[in-house]
């Protein structure tokens, strides 16, 4: 059974589609990225699948419930982190993990456990009794995730859970959701637009704009699926080699920035011709570098190609 | 769901009285009450605080002011604090959640009142006892009770509702005084009563056993309690929570 089944979700606010016929497939046990520019619909599909909203249209499954009917079922086996942590700033640490920890039943003796064991890898079991008001973003951020695994979820909703946070705390709570998310074994529903993140948590990933799914699958299949092999080559160049190079049908696209050049090609494994080429036009070659599209290319040429459709 | 009632009312509770306050203040108004309903009030009275009318006036209408005081901020303060969906995306019922904030609000009032009403006993009988031991008559203890139980009812229900449309707790609290003040607008129109009226009224009332009035208002409140209620319910819907 998947985590998470969509078939045609559809949800539309004053006649605009928020979410747009949404299938999509999400297996258990891993993390799924959902990824999409702002206002693309991710955080009304996290709504959708959790019942606080109902569909115009189509139906969605998660852990085997019906979102409609059965929204009761799926919040009880699910944990959220939503657009705002939603934590109790008058509240310590404790308490706002205490409260989830009451909501979801579980005895005292569980509770005070759980918190210690939550709270001790992400370094702030011993400042437990704090009110958070005064905790950096980061802290609270990282509090909100241990909240929402408070009560052993068997699937988590992470609203874009290192937005606004500075590169420093983003990595960090990266680290913990990784280790979080092995540690726990739950199934985890990602949304993000940051690919960094995406691309190192994320087994599969699901790329949605204007509310409609472009792609899904693994990383990997999504970069070769949709994007050329790339040549990272950095050195100097004379004037007219990017003109003579243009020309070289083994190139599908070229761009310079400043002393790089980025080439996407039609044939990786004969990539030594454009080098040779190069040396020949009389450029003074540093570094060469293969690689594929990471997957913020991949996501930016989807999110084009289906804003150069609609236009 | 019992549970679940109890567990909303211990957040808000918790949230309102124990902690996050830095500088004490909901405490300290809170003991500002204390002491000035609890001990100034009755050592103005002396011995007459016990069966004084002022003392009827403070169990039937001050718990009223108290909860108005925290209620405003049981749904507002939540969504403008943005914690409110977070809290929707919970396994809690919807009823669970409402009743719970209401139970906060109720179990505030209440427990002031009679922290009150025992301060104000100890006061007098410290200072004005003259030797016997001073108590309230057993119907005006009753009233106290029972009344301070509808009235922090009345004022939780109105303050839950006003709370769940209100865009923001100042925008509550200003509804809530708005409400207080239609509340009071009856007693404001007695005067426009033609005198003849009015005579007939008072003739009534003083001819009519006071503790059949007081069962008549507590029905009366039960009544209003469980009609604002069930509007509550039927207004509290996660996805008009969600959108507003």
């Amino acid at each position: 059974m998947d985590a998470i089944r969509t078939e045609n979700l559809t949800r539309s606010f004053d006649g605009r589609k928020a979410v747009d016929r949404l299938t999509l497939e999400v297996p258990r046990g891993i993390v799924f990225g959902f990824l999409g520019p702002n206002g693309s619909g991710k955080t009304t599909t996290i709504r959708l699948l959790l019942g606080l909203l109902d569909a115009d249209e189509g139906r969605a499954e998660v852990l085997g419930f019906d979102t409609r009917a059965k929204a009761d079922e799926v919040r009880k086996r699910s944990g959220a982190l939503l657009e705002f942590n939603g934590l109790y700033e008058r509240l310590s640490a404790a308490d706002n993990l205490d409260y989830y920890g009451r909501i979801w039943h579980m005895s005292k003796a569980e509770r005070d456990s759980r918190i210690k064991q939550l709270l001790t890898p992400l370094e702030l079991y011993d400042r437990r009794t704090e009110p958070i008001g005064r905790w950096s973003r980061g802290m609270k951020q990282k509090l909100a995730v241990a909240r929402t695994l408070m009560h052993q979820p068997e699937l988590v909703f992470l609203d874009e859970p290192t937005a606004g946070l500075d590169p420093v705390a983003s990595a960090a709570l990266r680290e913990d959701l990784e280790r979080l998310a092995m540690q726990e074994g739950v199934s985890i529903f990602l949304t993000t637009h940051n690919l960094a993140e995406a691309e190192k948590l994320c087994a599969q990933v699901g790329v949605i704009s204007r509310g409609q799914l472009l792609a899904v699958g693994s990383p990997e299949e999504l970069r070769s699926r949709t994007s050329a092999p790339r040549l990272y080559i950095t050195g100097r160049f004379a004037p007219q080699t990017l003109e003579q190079m243009k020309s070289n049908p083994l190139i599908q696209k070229i761009e310079q920035h400043n002393s790089r050049l980025v080439l996407d090609l039609n044939d990786m494994q004969r990539s030594h011709e454009i080098v040779t080429q190069l040396v020949q036009s009389g450029a003074q070659i540093d570094e060469v570098r293969k690689e594929k599209a990471d997957l913020e290319d991949v996501f930016l040429n989807l999110v084009d190609e289906d804003k150069r459709g609609e236009a | 769901m019992i549970a679940d009632i109890f567990t909303v009312a211990w957040k808000e509770l918790r949230e309102m009285l124990v902690q996050g306050d830095p500088r004490g203040r909901s405490r300290l108004s809170l003991l500002l009450l204390v002491v000035i309903f609890g001990v100034v009030i009755p050592l103005q009275n002396g011995r007459d605080w016990t069966d004084s009318p002022i003392s009827v006036i403070i169990w039937g209408w001050m718990p009223f002011l108290w909860v108005s005081g925290i209620v405003a901020d049981s749904f507002a303060g939540e969504r403008e604090r943005h914690t409110l969906e977070s809290l929707l995306a919970t396994r809690l019922s919807d009823r669970a959640i409402l009743m719970g904030k209401f139970l906060a609000a109720l179990l505030y009032g209440c427990v002031l009142t009679w922290i009150i009403l025992l301060v104000s006993l100890i006061t007098v009988n410290v200072t004005s006892s003259g030797g016997g031991l001073l108590l309230f008559p057993l119907p005006l203890a009753a009233g106290a009770v029972i009344f301070s139980i509808l009235i922090s009812g009345l004022a939780a229900s109105i303050g839950v509702l006003v709370s769940l449309r209100a865009g923001s707790v100042r925008q509550a609290q200003q509804l809530m005084s708005i409400g207080m003040l239609v509340l009071f607008l009856p007693f404001m129109f007695l005067q426009f009563i033609p005198v003849e009226l009015r005579r007939s009224m008072v003739n009534f009332l003083s001819n009519t056993d006071p503790i059949q009035i007081a069962i008549l208002a507590a029905v009366g409140l039960i009544i209003l309690d469980g009609i604002l209620t069930v509007i509550g319910m039927s207004l509290f819907q996660r996805s008009k929570l969600i959108l507003d």
